[in-house]
């Protein structure tokens, strides 16, 4: 099949996408993923912790754990339809971070990442395809703040490639 | 739709398109930002325009008959901060929250550890919470201004639409050809610069991928320095 033979263009992908986000904003909400992530992040904790977890307030005021929470399901369905892409193409292959210095940066990108999403109550999708789409002011505070975030991640990049 | 199964299917069948779209396109938000800055090349950031354009105009379109269901939580400080923590996150990471599942998806144990930590840091942020209770949890949230919480409120296409009258498709294709201006500005520089164009076609989310086809020179150094 042609789709898993060449590199479809991305403007393309992300024109279907965009078609296909607004008949999901329609059903159930507009695409985002941080939401899931918050959710699956309590659900292990709550697999790992018990009823203990009840102990803090932030996983009963804001966030109960709830497997039907179905923004979960996007990003598991992301990784789905990653890996039948992946292997089709046959482009899967098991790969890692060969040096320390990336290893330490990715767990530090990660845990600004999870930080940033619930500060924000947003992440990166929700940004983009969601809250400035829908003009929520949300959208142009967030938008600054990822472009200034980005900015400066971008300059730490660039030393770091330098040093 | 209320039956929680067929919301969870919904999501998951538009989550694997959304995967199989974004794997087999190369697609990344981070690429989108930092290609652009770094390299000054925009492959994905006209991807991005291009799919804000058409989403600005189907949401607010929606939105003026009292259709769809638009985010709704009162948005502030945080916001502004969240964002930019995440922004610098996504950089050094080399991934956002779609490219982290789409190379964990590809055997990528980079994105898979970027995933893990992002789980923790959502974790640390909540014992933080516990303390402080800011932001506010969405159930206390208002919609009105708040100074003491650092709070602007709640603000969106069917507000401004029901405080000025005016039909909030209107307000859209404002915003869609301030989005087109920016993707005409984009072309412009990419004609102008037709030189630099070999420099790098994507490298940001490529430098986690093994694969080094269509990375060339400039992009392809980031790729061997960082194969996050």
């Amino acid at each position: 099949m042609e789709l898993f033979k060449k590199t479809l263009s991305p403007v393309a992908a992300m024109a279907i996408i965009a078609v296909l986000n607004i008949f999901l904003f329609q059903i159930v909400g507009a695409w985002t993923v941080g939401g899931g992530e918050t959710m699956m992040t309590g659900l292990i904790a709550q697999m790992v912790m018990g009823d203990s977890l009840s102990r803090i307030p932030f996983w009963h005021v804001a966030f109960p754990p709830d497997p039907g929470y179905w923004k979960i399901y996007i990003s598991l369905g992301m990784l789905f339809g990653a890996v039948v892409g992946a292997v089709l193409s046959k482009e899967f292959n098991w790969h890692m971070p060969h040096r320390l210095s990336e290893w330490v940066m990715i767990t530090i990108g990660g845990l600004l990442m999870g930080i940033g999403i619930r500060l924000a109550f947003v992440c990166n999708v929700s940004t983009f395809y969601g809250l400035t789409p829908e003009m929520n002011l949300g959208g142009y505070l967030a938008i600054s703040g990822i472009l200034a975030g980005a900015w400066v991640g971008t300059w730490i990049y660039k030393k770091s490639l330098e040093g | 739709m209320n039956n929680v199964i067929a919301q969870c299917l919904t999501a998951f069948v538009f989550g694997s398109v959304v995967g199989l779209l974004v794997q087999r396109s190369r697609y990344c938000n981070v690429a989108a930002l930092r290609d652009a800055m770094l390299f000054k090349t925009y492959r994905n950031t006209k991807a991005l325009l291009v799919a804000m354009m058409i989403l600005t105009m189907g949401f607010t379109a929606f939105i003026t008959v009292g259709a769809g269901k638009p985010l709704h939580f009162d948005v502030g400080l945080n916001t502004f901060v969240g964002l930019f923590l995440f922004g610098i996150g996504m950089v050094l990471a080399g991934a956002c929250t779609v490219s982290t599942w789409v190379k964990a998806g590809e055997g990528n144990v980079g994105a898979i550890w970027a995933l893990l930590f992002t789980f923790i840091g959502m974790f640390l942020f909540s014992l933080l919470w516990s303390f402080t209770y800011w932001p506010p949890a969405p159930s206390t949230m208002t919609g009105n201004f708040n100074l003491a919480g650092l709070q602007l409120g709640f603000a969106n296409a069917a507000t401004l639409q029901e405080k000025t009258k005016i039909p909030a498709v209107v307000f859209g294709a404002i915003q869609t050809l301030v989005l087109y201006g920016l993707y005409r500005a984009i072309l412009r520089r990419e004609r102008a610069g037709a030189g630099a164009q070999a420099h790098s076609e994507s490298a940001a989310c490529n430098a986690w991928a093994d694969n080094d086809k269509a990375v060339p020179q400039g992009a392809a150094r980031v790729t061997a320095e960082q194969s996050t």
